[in-house]
């Protein structure tokens, strides 16, 4: 039974961090950004999802589709305010340019968090799940929110995929992400394409904070410790690849779940930072990173 | 003035990345008072065998002597207090300090426990200064420098720990012909203080005057070693320089000077020159990726403000020296992107007729372009250029790197492109026999300058003896 | 050296310390207690500074630093009870020895992984003080037996006096030849190697530096608290305002580090009165000072004078 139940668990909180980190990793290897307001985005959409959700009671379905809407707004919203200022900048050297990205999201984090814990709140609050109940698996009784999380972290992965290997636009991201300067030759405009990239963060963002929130819980103070979540699964499958990041998150998932089960709850972290200094030590480039 | 035993003696030298054998087993020595030019097209291993000097890259076999001492396999900051100096190509100076205290850099001691540079080490910073020509900008910060004082200014450093070796990588690019002089009148000075000079150039030319020898070398082996006149006469080194790289400089070089050019309707343009002349900066300029001064006319109207991708729309389309392929993706996707501007039925007509135009591609469909080998990538980067259905098409150093076979092919199928299409070409090379063949006119740019124009026939007796 | 005291921004620095040490007659305890946590962190951001400014390292976990100086102290307090400038250099010493620690993955790493080792080694730095409760006191804190003065006065100058002294040596430092060296290194390696020098050596040095006065500067602090907690010495968060103090006074500076982190906490100080806002007020006061002026706010005094 805790075979089955260790799976099931560690299969579920895998699916949701390769979600969670899947748009830190997109947004990094198309434009090159490391977003340190990562977690920030996660938990405004969360947030709103559970302000319109359960505050004004609009229930589960309208709540998830503000929180959306939110996870793209403030996606944007990085991107224009933070990001784009300072890769335009004309009195910030372009070699230090990194560097102030890195800053200005750090700062942005901060700012997220402090709006929303002067808004709404900072203690913590749970999104209400899609589906409520309680499902009896082989033996297992389980949320059925956990379900319909993973169901849900999958089919978004799945159209991920498709909007990248079947469709004219994924193209273009993936084109970007390798060269840049060929696509501006072949007569694309990059900027375009930057902020399409960024909606499409915004989406993914939102629809995972949301989940996030409705089985974890959210609070604006979880706001760095998500970023470094998403930073540590996105480093160890290997900055900018996709299926490394998916990889890294199933390795960090059940490593996580099995400590906590067996070990002690309080460690659960432990091992997978120890295993992330290892993995920096002897394979830099990550688990699946090239070069 | 090879007189008495070398200073720097190198064995057998070997390095491989990998299943790449960059090196392979080169011989050289190097006499006090000497200077010594390694040639050397792109890729022909003449940088790593810098870098193995000096220590940057871990030889895989061989020995390099210092007068007796073994320095292969030791760290960089061993070899240069053994007495190695090299002037980089590009180096970041340290920019919040003045130049006179980026020269006393190179005199401090290796200590954790030294806090003040001494006042003898001031004054010496300040007198390799005043040698290297910097005497009037002492006290300036480099970023403030024209590109020539900055280069003056690595030369400086260089030499500031009195290296009985120095090492200067591409003495000359990005310098107006005036600098180049005075330049090489510098090197000499480093000659005559009995030091043992290693340049190290793309081609004999710009090196044949100062140098007492060269050494050429050819994917990984040293192909010839004599007076420069004999290397340039060597059989050998004609028939593998065609090829050549082309770095350019940006930031502080002025690349260009007053550039006219006209290319008309269906008109075969050749711009010819060495390394480093300007014509990808040039080829930059009309692709709007970078900024430049002067006008471009268009179609009969003068271009304003567009960004490189809404001309690259408008029918200037180029195919970059770097080719700039989309390595993970594959031949097909490549290609595809290149037609997205177009109906699918346009790009699918145009697909096929690119894959008649070179059929290796047609076999390499599905593979990924960074698996391609560098001939079947020159092609590819050439067809997604013409996937766009380009009015004009620039088309950068399309021969760097390549094997002769190649260029047979790419020479065919740029004659098929001039006798089937209406298409107007912009050709830059540093390979004449390529280059003049297929050309209506030729222009030859030199030091950011075209110094001749006229139609090919014409180049051999008017401009072919300033060349090679 | 003469033109350097004699030099308006020393006199200006020396009258500002000056002034600063006569407060105690005249300001209120409560004044007295912001401005001596400010003088603490001052250090932590010149430390940064000269790891990030000088020697290139992006550390984004200053409080991996911090934290082994603050509960290295605190623990030889508590459980060994020994006199606390003893206490004070075991601190130190356990952060220099931190230090070293991270410099060995920093020879091998650049950019965001070398960032991503230090934030990592903050985490588990928590996470083993959570673990080994008993001797740390894990979430709750560990309560100091001794302090350095009750009375905020004594406080303030010790802090004071230490912020000046650390602040003085960090800043020779990095106008030596050390310091010298150890631009040259973070601005290109490779040429900074060719010129002879031991890169290694001189890094492993700026780290171990680095973390001496962090460590020290964390031990004071907690002296001066009173207790050692997670929140107050090694949370990321802490960390993050140490960067953002650094970068808001003025990168490559030493002096912009204390500058920054002074108005980072004083700033949060004269906001109180809009309560939970004032942190965010600060965050983009910050933002904007960086957007507009990269050199922070030292930066822009120097713009000014030029002008």
């Amino acid at each position: 039974m805790l075979v089955l139940q260790i799976l099931i668990d560690g299969f579920a909180i895998s699916t949701l961090y390769a979600l969670g980190a899947l748009g830190f990793t997109l947004i990094f290897g198309v434009s090159g950004v490391l977003n340190l307001a990562h977690g920030g985005l996660l938990v405004v959409s969360a947030m709103i999802a559970y302000y319109v959700g359960t505050r004004l009671g609009l229930g589960a379905y309208i709540g998830a589709g503000a929180g959306i809407l939110a996870g793209i707004v403030t996606a944007m919203a990085t991107y224009l305010l933070i990001v784009r200022p300072i890769q335009r900048s004309r009195v910030i050297p372009a070699r230090e340019r990194e560097l102030f990205v890195l800053t200005g999201t750090l700062l942005w984090g901060v700012m997220l968090q402090e709006m929303l814990s002067y808004i709404f709140t900072d203690t913590p609050i749970t999104v209400k799940p899609l589906l409520p109940g309680i499902v009896d698996f082989l033996g297992v009784t389980t949320p059925a929110n956990e379900f319909i999380t993973a169901a849900i972290s999958w089919v978004v992965l799945g159209c991920l995929w498709l909007l990248v290997n079947r469709t004219k636009m994924g193209k273009q991201l993936l084109a970007a992400s390798i060269n840049p300067r060929g696509l501006t030759l072949l007569g694309f405009e990059l900027s375009r394409i930057y902020l399409l990239v960024w909606i499409i963060y915004g989406v993914l963002a939102g629809i995972a904070g949301i989940l996030l929130g409705s089985f974890l819980g959210t609070s604006s103070e979880f706001i760095p410790a998500l970023t470094g979540s998403a930073f540590s699964i996105v480093v160890l499958g290997g900055l900018g690849s996709v299926s490394g990041t998916l990889f890294a998150a199933y390795v960090i998932g059940y490593i996580e779940t099995l400590t906590a089960y067996l070990v002690s709850p309080s460690l659960r972290n432990v091992p997978a930072l120890v295993l992330l200094i290892l993995v920096l030590y002897i394979r830099p480039q990550g688990l699946l990173g090239r070069r | 003035m090879n007189n008495g035993a070398p200073c720097l003696e190198v064995t057998g030298l070997t390095k491989r990345f990998g299943g790449l054998v960059a090196v392979k087993g080169i011989d050289m020595n190097l006499h006090r008072g000497e200077i010594l030019g390694l040639i050397g097209p792109n890729g022909s291993g003449k940088s790593t065998v810098m870098k193995l000097i000096m220590g940057i890259e871990r030889p895989n076999e061989g020995s390099i002597r210092l007068n007796d001492l073994e320095l292969a396999g030791k760290p960089t900051h061993q070899i240069a207090r053994a007495g190695i100096g090299i002037v980089f190509q590009h180096s970041r100076p340290l920019h919040r300090q003045t130049v006179l205290e980026n020269i006393l850099l190179g005199l401090l001691p290796d200590r954790l426990t030294s806090l003040i540079p001494d006042q003898t080490a001031i004054d010496q910073a300040r007198s390799i200064g005043e040698r290297c020509g910097l005497g009037d900008v002492l006290n300036r910060l480099p970023a403030s420098l024209p590109f020539a004082d900055l280069r003056r200014m690595e030369m400086a450093k260089a030499i500031a720990r009195d290296p009985q070796v120095v090492l200067v990588d591409e003495p000359f690019a990005g310098l107006t012909s005036s600098e180049v002089k005075t330049f090489a009148a510098l090197i000499e000075t480093f000659r005559d203080e009995g030091r043992a000079v290693l340049l190290v150039d793309h081609n004999v030319k710009s090196v044949a005057a100062m140098v007492d020898r060269v050494l050429a070398m050819y994917l990984g082996e040293k192909i010839a070693e004599g007076s420069a006149a004999d290397v340039i006469a060597d059989p050998t080194v004609r028939r593998v320089y065609l090829g050549g790289g082309l770095e350019v400089f940006y930031g502080k070089a002025q690349a260009l000077e007053n550039i006219d050019l006209i290319v008309h309707e269906r008109e075969f343009v050749s711009i010819v020159g060495l390394n480093g002349a300007g014509k990808t900066t040039l080829f930059n300029a009309i692709s709007g990726l970078i900024p430049a001064r002067g006008s471009i006319t268009w179609q009969g109207d003068v271009r304003g403000k567009q960004t490189p991708a809404a001309i690259a729309r408008a029918g200037i389309v180029q195919c970059p020296e770097t080719r700039e392929l989309f390595g993970d993706m594959s031949v097909r996707e490549n290609l595809d992107l290149g037609g997205q501007h177009q109906s699918k039925a346009d790009s699918a007509e145009r697909l096929e007729w690119l894959l008649n135009l070179f059929p290796i591609l047609k076999s390499r469909a599905g593979q990924a372009a960074r698996t391609l080998s560098g001939g079947e990538q020159q092609m590819l980067a050439i067809a997604r250029a013409l996937m766009m259905r380009p009015k004009l098409l620039i088309l950068d150093e399309p021969t760097l790197g390549l094997a002769p076979v190649i260029l047979g092919q790419l020479s065919d199928a740029l004659t098929i492109l001039r006798d089937t299409t209406d298409i107007t070409v912009l050709l830059g090379e540093q390979n004449v026999t390529f280059a003049l063949p297929h050309a209506d006119r030729v222009y030859v740019l030199e030091h950011g300058r075209i110094i001749w124009q006229g139609p090919p026939d014409r180049f051999a007796d008017e401009a072919g003896a300033a060349y090679l | 050296m003469k033109k350097f005291f004699s030099s308006k921004p020393f006199i200006l620095t020396i009258g500002t310390l000056a002034i600063a040490s006569l407060l105690p007659f005249g300001v209120s305890d409560y004044i007295l207690g912001v401005l001596t946590t400010a003088f603490y962190f001052a250090v932590f951001s010149m430390s940064w500074d000269l790891l990030f400014g000088y020697a290139g390292e992006v550390n984004f976990g200053p409080t991996f630093l911090i934290g082994l100086g603050a509960y290295g102290a605190g623990m030889a307090d508590s459980l060994l009870n020994l006199p606390v400038p003893v206490c004070i250099l075991i601190g130190a010493l356990a952060a220099v020895i931190g230090g070293v620690a991270l410099a060995i993955p920093a020879l091998r790493l650049t950019g965001p992984y070398l960032g991503l080792i230090t934030l990592v080694a903050v985490l588990l730095l928590q996470q083993v003080i959570v673990i080994f409760a008993g001797v740390t006191g894990g979430e709750i804190g560990l309560s100091m037996p001794d302090v350095l003065s009750v009375n905020s006065a004594p406080n303030y100058e010790y802090a004071l006096a230490f912020m000046t002294v650390s602040g003085a040596i960090l800043f020779a430092i990095s106008r030596s030849n050390f310091g010298l060296i150890l631009q040259a290194a973070g601005q290109d390696p490779i040429a900074a190697r060719a010129l002879g020098f031991n890169i290694t050596k001189h890094k492993i040095a700026a780290f171990a530096i680095s973390a001496l006065f962090s460590g020290l500067s964390g031990a004071l602090l907690v002296f001066y608290l009173g207790t050692a907690s997670v929140n107050a010495v090694v949370d990321i968060a802490i960390g993050v305002r140490v960067i953002i103090a650094a970068v808001l006074g003025g990168r490559r500076t030493i002096i912009g580090g204390a500058i920054g982190a002074i108005f980072l906490i004083v700033a949060g100080e004269i906001l109180r009165p809009l309560g939970q806002l004032s942190t965010l007020v600060v965050a983009i006061m910050a933002l904007i000072v960086i957007m507009v002026s990269p050199d922070g706010l030292l930066g822009m005094l120097r713009a000014r004078r030029t002008t």
